[in-house]
C-alpha cells in the first residue's frame, strides 16, 4: 500500500495529454465507458431519489403513482409526524447502541483471534481454524439457538443481539490473511527492541492494518444496523426493538392492510401511508449513507488485500 | 380463504422464515412423542373458578389471578401504559393479563417459534381456522372440545347463530377441535368487486348483479373509453377467481383450498378444477381477455397488495377491481389526487352471481384462540376457560372490547351504539375531531381482541355506512354456499395429501392462467384434465372421500 501511494501521483498526471493523442477508438471507448457508468449510477440512485421525493409528498399522490423524481404535494408534515413518535427515537437509539457495542465487541474478538491464528508457530492453529470454519457450514438451527439464548438468560437483553453474531468467520479469515502478510521481520525487530506480543499487536500490527480494520468495522456495523432477524427472535419488549424491526413492522403494516388486516371486518384508515414509510426509511439509511463514502476507499483495498494474497 | 391470506403473509417473509418453519415442524415432530398423552381431566385446577358460571353472567374470579397471553402489536396502534381496557377487564373479572408482545410483522412465525420452544404464554389469540392444525398434531395445544362444558357462552351462540356444522369442520381426525373461533352472527365476503359507479352510470350500465351483466357494463365502458382495460385484480387473479368461482359453482383462487368440491348429487368430493363450472369460469374470463376488457397484467404481475391497480384505477385505465373495504379508501385517496374529490364514486358491490345462482362463499369464522398444553397445569385452569368464554363470547365483553364502558365512552339505546362526543375512533373515522381516541389512547377496538365474535348489530355499529350497505346487500340478495361435510385427515394422510395436492395445484394454477390469457387454447381442456389425472388425481380424491366416510361413520 505504501508503494502505491508513492507511484500514484506520477500515474495520475497521465490525465494531462503529454504523449501522442489518444486514438479515436480509445476516445470513443472512454466516452462509451463514461456513458454506461453514468447510466448505472442513475439506475442505482433512482430508487433513493424516488424515496426522497415520496418522503416529501402527499400519500394520495404516491398511491396514484404520480411521484417520480420530484415531490408532488410537497409537505414536511410527515417528517414532523415521524420525528414526533417516541418509539421511532427509542428504536433509533437502540440501533445505535447495539451497533456500537456490537461492533466494538466484534472487532476486539476478530482482531485478537485473527492475529493469534495468523502465527504459523501457534500450536493447534489448524484445529482452531477448523473449529471456526466448521461454524460457517453447520449450525444448531434456529430453535436450538433460541433455547440456548433463552436459557442463558439473554432473551430481552442487548446481549442476545450483540453476542451471537460477534465473530463472523468470513471476516476472521480475511483478517487472518491480512495479518499473515505483515512482514515477520517487522515484528522481530520490535521484539529485539523489547516489545511483548501484546504491545507488538497493539502498537505495530494494528496501526498497520487500518485499511482492513476500517473495512471490518463497516461490515460489522452495517450488519448490526440492518439486522432484524435476531431482534425478531429474541426480543419481546418493544422498548428494546431496534430500528430495523420497527421499520419492518411499519412496512408490513402498510403492505398487508390491503390483504389480511383490512380484512378484519373492514379496518379503514388504519393503513400506514406510503409517505410515512418513505420518511422512516430515509431517516434509517442516512447514518450508513453518511459513513459509507469515508470508509469506502479503505473498503476496496482492505478486502482485496486479504483475498488476493491469502 | 383466511387460511390463504395467512399463507400470503408467510410467503412474503422470505427464505429465512421458510427455514424457521421447517425447523418448527421438526421440533413439532419431536414434541409429538412427549406431549399429548394425558387426557382432558380437569382435576384440581379449579381454584378461583366460579361454581355457578353460566351464559350471559359476568365472570369474576373468586380471587385475583394472572393469565399469560400473547399480544400482537399493530404498528399503527402500539400498546401503551394508558390503555384502560386492561384495567377495566381486571376490575370486572379479577383477572390481570401478563402479555408477551410480538410485532405484527412476522407475528405468525414468532408465534410458531414460541410455541415450539415451549416459551409461549398460555393464551394464544388471533388464531384463524387452520392455524391450529400444525400445533394440534404435535400436542402443543389443548383440545378445547374437551372443555366445552366450561364455555357456556360459546355453546349458546354456536347454537343461536346456527354455527354447529361449521364447528364440526374444525374437528381434527381425532374428532376434537383445538381452537375456538370468533363467532359471527352474519358474515359477508371480505374481498369483492369495487366499481367506479359514476362511470357505470355515465355509460348507462347498471350495477352488475351477475357476471354477464358485468360483461355488458364493461363492454359499454370499453366503447366509451377505448384505451382502458376496465376490469382488474390486484392479487394475481386469485382474489377475483375466488369470489367469481362461487357463482360458477366451484372454488378457485384464494378459496381453492385443498382443491376439492363437495358434489351434493353424488354425495362425494370431486376435484374443483376439472368440473364444468370451473371450465365455464375460465372460458368467461378468457372471453374478457380476448375483448380487451380485462387487465392481464394484474393477473400475472406479482405485486404486493394492489399498488399498480390503485395507480391504474386513479389514472382511469381501470374501472372495476377486486378489493376489501380498506381498498375503497386506497382507491379514494388516489382518485382524490387525480380526478379530484367529489368527482367520482367508488362502490363495493356484492359479488355477482352466475349459473350456480346468487351464491357467495360460505359463512366464515373470525379469529379465536387456542391454549398451549402448559395451560392445563395452571392452578386456575378452569377459571381461565371461564374467563376466555366471557371475554370472547359474552355480549358484555364484546361491547366492552369494541366500545369501552357504557355511559362513559359510549351510550346504547335500542341496540344502537353511539360514541360519546369527547371520544374518537380514528380507525373508522368516527368523531375524528375528539380529543381521546378509544383505540390509540384507551385500547378499545384493538385488533387482537375486538374483531373476534360479533353480533350483526355490533358489526354494523362501527363500520362506515357504505360498508353496512354492502353487508345488507349481500345478506338480502345472496345466499352463502353450505359448508362441505368434514373430512379430517390424520397425520400420515395429511402428509400424503399434501404431497399429492401440491403438484396438482401447481398444474391447476399454471393452466388456469394460460387458459385465461389465451396461451393455451380451450380446446386442450381434455388434455389438461388428463395431465391432472396422470398426477394421481383419483388417489387424492379417494384419500379425501375416505376421510369423509370415516368421519361420518364415527360421528354419525
Amino acid at each position: 500500500m505504501v508503494s502505491t501511494d508513492v507511484t500514484r501521483p506520477v500515474d495520475e498526471r497521465a490525465g494531462v495529454p503529454v504523449g501522442p493523442r489518444d486514438s479515436t477508438g480509445y476516445r470513443l471507448f472512454t466516452w462509451l465507458n463514461a456513458g454506461v457508468l453514468v447510466l448505472v449510477t442513475v439506475v442505482i440512485l433512482y430508487p433513493f431519489v424516488t424515496l426522497l421525493a415520496q418522503s416529501f409528498s402527499s400519500s394520495g399522490a404516491i398511491k396514484a403513482g404520480l411521484v417520480n423524481a420530484l415531490p408532488v404535494g410537497f409537505n414536511l408534515e410527515t417528517y414532523r409526524v415521524v420525528a414526533g413518535d417516541d418509539r421511532f427515537w427509542t428504536s433509533y437509539g437502540n440501533t445505535v447502541l447495539y451497533t456500537v457495542v456490537g461492533t466494538v465487541i466484534a472487532m476486539v474478538l476478530t482482531t485478537t483471534f485473527a492475529y493469534a491464528i495468523s502465527k504459523p508457530h501457534l500450536r493447534g492453529r489448524n484445529a482452531l481454524i477448523g473449529i471456526a470454519v466448521f461454524t460457517m457450514f453447520f449450525n444448531g438451527g434456529i430453535i436450538p439457538n433460541y433455547v440456548l439464548i433463552s436459557s442463558l438468560g439473554m432473551k430481552n437483553t442487548m446481549w442476545a443481539l450483540v453476542l451471537p453474531g460477534a465473530l463472523s468467520v468470513f471476516n476472521l479469515l480475511v483478517m487472518k490473511s491480512f495479518f499473515e502478510n505483515i512482514p515477520r521481520e517487522l515484528e522481530e525487530a520490535a521484539q529485539i527492541d523489547g516489545l511483548g506480543w501484546f504491545a507488538i499487536f497493539t502498537r505495530i500490527v494494528l496501526p498497520l492494518s487500518k485499511a482492513v480494520i476500517a473495512t471490518m468495522i463497516l461490515f460489522y456495523s452495517v450488519a448490526y444496523w440492518n439486522d432484524w432477524f435476531t431482534a425478531f427472535l429474541y426480543l419481546d419488549e418493544d422498548n428494546l426493538f431496534p430500528l430495523s424491526l420497527f421499520l419492518r413492522n411499519l412496512i408490513a403494516g402498510a403492505t398487508t392492510t390491503t390483504a389480511a388486516s383490512a380484512a378484519a371486518a373492514g379496518t379503514t384508515s388504519a393503513a400506514i401511508s406510503a409517505n410515512i414509510q418513505a420518511v422512516t426509511m430515509i431517516l434509517a439509511i442516512i447514518p450508513i449513507l453518511c459513513v459509507y463514502p469515508f470508509v469506502q476507499r479503505h473498503f476496496v483495498s482492505g478486502v482485496m488485500l486479504g483475498s488476493v494474497k491469502g | 380463504m383466511k387460511l390463504d391470506l395467512t399463507a400470503r403473509l408467510t410467503h412474503r417473509a422470505g427464505r429465512r422464515l421458510t427455514a424457521l418453519a421447517a425447523a418448527t415442524a421438526l421440533v413439532g415432530l419431536a414434541a409429538c412423542s412427549s406431549g399429548g398423552s394425558d387426557d382432558g381431566d380437569a382435576g384440581e385446577n379449579d381454584a378461583a373458578a366460579m361454581a355457578d358460571y353460566a351464559a350471559d353472567t359476568t365472570f369474576k374470579a373468586t380471587e385475583p389471578v394472572t393469565f399469560s397471553m400473547l399480544w400482537t402489536d399493530w404498528p399503527e396502534t402500539p400498546i401503551t401504559d394508558s390503555w384502560e381496557v386492561f384495567d377495566e377487564i381486571e376490575e370486572r373479572t379479577n383477572v390481570s393479563l401478563d402479555l408477551t408482545n410480538i410485532p405484527f410483522s412476522d407475528a405468525v412465525e414468532k408465534r410458531s417459534l414460541l410455541i415450539s420452544s415451549g416459551d409461549a404464554p398460555d393464551i394464544i389469540p388471533l388464531i384463524y381456522t387452520g392455524d391450529e392444525q400444525q400445533f394440534a398434531a404435535s400436542g402443543a395445544v389443548l383440545p378445547l372440545s374437551d372443555y366445552e362444558e366450561h364455555m357456556p357462552n360459546f355453546r349458546k351462540y354456536v347454537e343461536e347463530w346456527d354455527l354447529g356444522d361449521m364447528v364440526d369442520n374444525l374437528r381434527q381426525a381425532d374428532g376434537k377441535y383445538y381452537m375456538t373461533p370468533g363467532l359471527q352472527e352474519v358474515s359477508v365476503p371480505t374481498f369483492t368487486l369495487l366499481i367506479r359507479k359514476d362511470i357505470f352510470d355515465e355509460v348507462g350500465a347498471k350495477v352488475p348483479e351477475t357476471w354477464d351483466e358485468l360483461r355488458d357494463g364493461l363492454e359499454k365502458i370499453k366503447a366509451a373509453y377505448p384505451d382502458s382495460t376496465p376490469l382488474a385484480d390486484g392479487f394475481e387473479g386469485a382474489s377475483m377467481l375466488n369470489y367469481a368461482a362461487h357463482a360458477f359453482g366451484t372454488v378457485a383462487g384464494w378459496g381453492f383450498g385443498n382443491g376439492t368440491f363437495y358434489d351434493e348429487d353424488s354425495g362425494e368430493f370431486v376435484y374443483a378444477a376439472t368440473s364444468d363450472g370451473y371450465k365455464d369460469m375460465v372460458e368467461y374470463f378468457h372471453g374478457l381477455v380476448e375483448d380487451g376488457l380485462l387487465d392481464t397484467e394484474s393477473f400475472t404481475a406479482a405485486n404486493d397488495g394492489s399498488g399498480t391497480v390503485t395507480e391504474k384505477f386513479a389514472a382511469g385505465q381501470v374501472f372495476a377491481a377486486s378489493g376489501a373495504n380498506g381498498t375503497v379508501n386506497d382507491f379514494s385517496t388516489a382518485l382524490d389526487a387525480t380526478v379530484g374529490k367529489g368527482n367520482y364514486e367508488v362502490v363495493q358491490i356484492a359479488p355477482p352471481g352466475g349459473e350456480a345462482g346468487q351464491v357467495v362463499e360460505p359463512r366464515n369464522f373470525w379469529n379465536g384462540f387456542m391454549l398451549t398444553s402448559e395451560a392445563k397445569n395452571h392452578p386456575n385452569f378452569i377459571a381461565m376457560l371461564q374467563f376466555l368464554d366471557w371475554l370472547y363470547y359474552s355480549p358484555e365483553a364484546r361491547d366492552l372490547l369494541r366500545w369501552g364502558v357504557e355511559g362513559e365512552t359510549y351510550t346504547k339505546t335500542d341496540g344502537k351504539y353511539t360514541l360519546n362526543p369527547e371520544f374518537s375512533l380514528d380507525a373508522f373515522s368516527i368523531n375524528p375531531d375528539a380529543q381521546t381516541d378509544i383505540l390509540k389512547d384507551l385500547g378499545y377496538s384493538n385488533d387482537v381482541l375486538a374483531g373476534s365474535t360479533e353480533s350483526r348489530a355490533l358489526k354494523e355499529s362501527y363500520n362506515a355506512p357504505q360498508y353496512v350497505e354492502y353487508i345488507d346487500s349481500v345478506l338480502s340478495t345472496r345466499t352463502p354456499r353450505d359448508p362441505f361435510p368434514p373430512a379430517p385427515l390424520d397425520e400420515t394422510e395429511l402428509e400424503q395429501a399434501s404431497l399429492l395436492a401440491t403438484p396438482l395445484k401447481d398444474t391447476v394454477d399454471t393452466n388456469t392462467l394460460r387458459f385465461i390469457l389465451g396461451e393455451r387454447p380451450l380446446s386442450e381442456w381434455d388434455a389438461y384434465v388428463g395431465e391432472l389425472e396422470s398426477q394421481n388425481l383419483q388417489g387424492y380424491l379417494d384419500l379425501i372421500n375416505g376421510a369423509r366416510e370415516r368421519y361420518a361413520d364415527e360421528n354419525g
